[in-house]
């Protein structure tokens, strides 16, 4: 599904401040598979879904999705397939308008945003049903402005937004953490089961250890540009947090974090 | 939703409570589009000649004065203001307020009479119930003395502003008579009073042997600018009319805004008192100029008046 | 007892007018978040175009739709220079504004009269024909209401559309409207060209009421505009946003009204600006004694 290929990236080149970041950096992600990625801050992980996204350009190397690139693409144009998921919830949805108004915007999504009606009455019970699942009560605020929900009520809603139209792939932005523990639980068994339900192809970035063991069939830890631990398939299965944990923390002591 | 209600409410009542004061004497309604020294002379020049011709005030008129402070919008109100009181004439002074006037006039075909306009049939008040005095610059005079005072000159600096009508014309015909004088006109438009000083420092560079002025209002408001750089510089500076010559241009082929003002009432009275319709009086052009000299400011410049001109030019300068 | 009508129809006039100017600000400033300062320039731009085609005889309301496709180009200038060329939003609207001072001045000149015998949209035939009975002030009135009401349906229906709430959507959030796939300089664009457009016919019908064009009109404009747009938002915090374009249009009417008191009060001429700045005040104030204050203006 996703590939990435020899991708290098230098941050400032010929400055003071040069950092190079990625240096032939290789990465599959095959059909179907949800990986989650670890790894400290500056260890890469965002600048990678920057990359995929198209916000980041790269100095060398290729992004294909479906075998196809996507290098020439803009950002906008790259996210047609691609869904998102902020970890500002604040980023996922239009504060000003109504949630009736936020779904069908993202119900939308990938067609023409032309002169026809914004809201689609005939698709309001489909939205509710969408929500409803949740267990939020989200379907009985579809008329209140989404900027007077609360911050995992609007995550949630980003996340239903986010594949209310088909993508090929999803991608989380660490998009647990700004949450309070209950609401961060709830979102991430939405997302487990969202990706189940639509067998999404997955990428998560998160600094939750507990999470990235327990969900998804793939595991990377990035350092400095490299993928320093992966895990995959029965292996995953038998990875305990403490494993992950001790590796992270070996890797920090030799940065002296 | 109440409060806006409230305000409504309120506003209307202010309107409905100045509009009520009326009264049986008629009203003129004098729109000046901003305050300076000729735009008022005009206007006492007027009160004096409705008084000249008779009239007196609050017996047989009262006036309604309102300066639109150079905003174009604001003098549109303003003529409508008048329209709706239905005063018995209005007297607009300079352009954007008399096309106001005479616009807002069109419903209850009030009688406009104006003044300082240079160029009344481009502004297309030569027609119609609309009459007035034209403040034609006396620009052959102006170029007439420029050459007497400086005989060796060359070329004479215009600063001027671009959506000045008046401005605009003058410039035309400066620049169509300047070759019979000898003279060649460098003239910079500029499109606010901020950039007369940009536009002073160019024309010093330049190397302009004089400075004439227009009746450009941008230009007359920051003259003592002008004439601190001009002077610092050793070019001397005309004026257009006396008040500039006062503050320190050193001549002035120039038109007494007094009197526009006043041979303007004296039309106005005539309409007052039936005597003719607004229709029916062509407008009128000032043709007599006064020469006006600052002795002090020629002689900074080691400039003399010729003998001939002496005995006619009218010191402005203390 | 009818001076008081007669000063309150042609103030309403005035505010209907120039409504059409708030409805354009009210997209740029407040639906997109994009202070746009192009309108200093597209609003005489209208007048001026309008002018000139008025004087040469061309079909009164066939200017409107000329002034509506001029302030659009107008507008897609700006959005190009911002969106093409990575100009600031407010240097790109100030760069094309200032362009338009030249454009203005060579179209029409400094300044350009209509005389009375030249028909505009409140002499014409066609409107002579259904309302020729009424005096000036009140054909004036009329065509002003029917316009500001028509443009106001217009503009409601559009916001409501999926092109209307996705470009509400770029103002509040930018970064969905990415994530949606959508690009969102291409939304700025359709905003800044949709609100120019209505800049410039506000412009033309302005020079249809006073028969003139002058170059100098354009300047203040958009302070203008922003003052009725919140003057009209403070008011109306509470209602639902359909009435935004409703709030703005009463917010451009008190703004005339208030010009209209100061200059009514008989007050020295000079204390005009201050006294119509003391009822702006006024208004705020008042208006604003509801929870949530002006901070969200």
């Amino acid at each position: 599904m996703l590939e990435l290929i020899n991708i290098s990236k230098t941050y400032n080149p010929g400055t003071v401040n040069e950092m190079c970041l990625f240096e032939g950096f290789n990465l599959d992600v095959p059909d179907g598979e949800f990986v989650s990625i670890v790894g400290s801050n500056g260890s890469g992980k965002t600048s990678l879904l920057n990359i995929i996204c198209g916000s980041i350009p790269i100095d060398t190397g290729d992004v294909r999705i479906g075998g196809n690139s996507i290098k020439k693409l803009k950002d906008f144009q790259r996210y047609r397939r691609i869904g998102r998921v902020y970890q500002n919830p604040a980023m996922g949805t239009s504060p000003d308008l109504t949630l009736l108004e936020n779904m069908s915007l993202a119900d939308n999504k990938g067609r023409t945003f032309g002169l026809s009606a914004g809201i689609n009455r005939s698709r309001v019970a489909f939205y509710r049903e969408q929500l409803a699942i949740l267990g939020l009560g989200l379907e009985d605020k579809l008329h209140e402005k989404v900027g007077s929900l609360s911050g995992g009520q609007r995550q949630a809603a980003a996340m239903v937004m986010s594949t209310l139209t088909p993508v090929d792939f999803l991608i989380l932005d660490e998009h647990t953490a700004a949450l309070d523990p209950k609401a961060a639980e709830t979102v991430m068994e939405l997302t487990d089961r969202i990706v189940k339900e639509k067998k999404l192809t997955a990428m998560m970035v998160t600094h939750n250890l507990r999470y990235a063991v327990e969900y998804g069939n793939r595991l990377i830890m990035m350092d400095k540009g490299r993928i320093v631990l992966e895990k995959s398939g029965a292996e995953k299965a038998d990875l305990k947090v403490d494993d992950v944990l001790k590796v992270f923390t070996d890797i920090s002591i030799e940065c002296g974090n | 939703m109440r409060r806006t209600a409230l305000i409504i409410v309120a506003l209307a009542s202010v309107m409905l409570f100045a509009s009520g004061c009326g009264g049986k004497v008629p009203t003129i309604g004098i729109s000046q589009y901003g305050e300076h020294a000729s735009l008022d002379n005009c206007r006492k020049g007027f009160l004096q000649g409705l008084t000249d011709a008779g009239l007196v005030e609050d017996k047989d008129y009262k006036v309604d004065y309102q300066n639109a402070g150079f905003d174009n919008a604001v003098a549109t109100q303003i003529a409508q203001n008048f329209s709706s009181k239905g005063v018995a004439l209005m007297c607009a002074i300079a352009t954007p307020s008399a096309t106001a006037c005479f616009a807002a006039a069109e419903d209850k075909d009030i009688p406009v009479v104006f003044t300082a306009i240079t160029d009344p049939v481009k502004a297309k008040l030569d027609k119609g119930n609309v009459t007035g005095t034209s403040d034609k610059l006396p620009v052959e005079a102006q170029l007439d003395l420029i050459r007497r005072l400086q005989p060796d000159a060359d070329t004479i600096g215009i600063i001027y502003t671009l959506s000045e009508p008046n401005s605009v014309s003058s410039i035309a015909e400066y620049q169509a008579k300047a070759a019979a004088f000898g003279f060649a006109i460098e003239a910079i438009g500029v499109t606010q009073q901020s950039e007369v000083s940009l536009a002073t420092d160019a024309m010093i560079a330049k190397g302009v042997d004089c400075l004439s002025n227009l009746t450009d209002n941008n230009v007359v408001c920051v003259l003592p600018s002008v004439l601190e750089k001009t002077r610092e510089a050793g070019i001397p500076v005309y004026g257009s009319e006396v008040e500039q010559v006062k503050i320190g241009c050193v001549a002035a082929a120039g038109i007494d805004y007094f009197e526009l003002g006043r041979q303007t009432g004296a039309i106005a009275a005539r309409i007052l008192k039936k005597e003719a319709k607004a229709s029916e009086i062509p407008y009128e052009t000032i043709s007599e100029y006064g020469i006006y000299i600052n002795s002090a400011a020629l002689a900074e410049f080691a400039m003399e008046i010729p003998p001939d001109m002496s005995d006619k030019a009218i010191e402005a300068g203390n | 007892m009818s001076v008081f009508f007669d000063l309150a129809i042609g103030t309403l006039t005035q505010g209907l007018i120039y409504a059409l100017l708030s409805y354009g600000v009210y997209i740029t400033y407040k639906i997109l978040d994009f202070p746009d300062l192009t309108v200093d320039g597209s609003f005489p731009l209208g007048a001026a175009v309008t002018a000139v085609l008025l004087t040469h005889g061309f079909d009164p309301y066939l200017t409107l739709p000329v002034a509506l496709a001029i302030g659009a180009t107008a507008g897609l200038i700006t959005g190009l220079i911002h969106v093409k060329l990575g100009v600031r939003d407010l240097l790109a609207g100030i760069v094309t504004m200032t362009a338009l001072f030249s454009i203005n001045l060579q179209i029409a000149g400094s300044n350009l009269i209509v005389e009375r015998a030249v028909d505009t949209i409140f002499t014409a035939r066609p409107t002579m024909a259904v309302i020729g009975a009424l005096p000036l002030i009140y054909r004036k009135l009329i065509i002003s209401l029917v316009m500001a009401v028509v443009f106001k349906l217009l503009l409601d229906s559009y916001l409501k559309t999926k092109n209307g709430l996705l470009l509400r959507a770029v103002g509040d959030n930018s970064l969905l409207v990415t994530t949606l796939a959508e690009d969102k300089g291409r939304l700025k664009i359709i905003g800044l060209v949709i609100s120019n457009a209505l800049a410039a016919l506000a412009g033309a019908v302005v020079c249809h009421e006073q028969r003139s064009f002058s170059s100098t009109m354009g300047t203040g404009q958009v302070v203008f505009g922003l003052a009725t747009v919140i003057i009209g938002i403070t008011l109306f915090k509470k209602l639902g946003f359909v009435k935004g374009t409703t709030a703005v249009m009463i917010g451009s009417i008190l703004y005339k009204a208030s010009i209209q008191v100061a200059i009514s009060l008989g007050l020295p001429a000079n204390l005009l600006k201050f006294v119509t700045a003391a009822l702006f005040l006024m208004i705020l104030v008042v208006g604003s004694r509801q929870k949530g204050g002006l901070k969200d203006a």
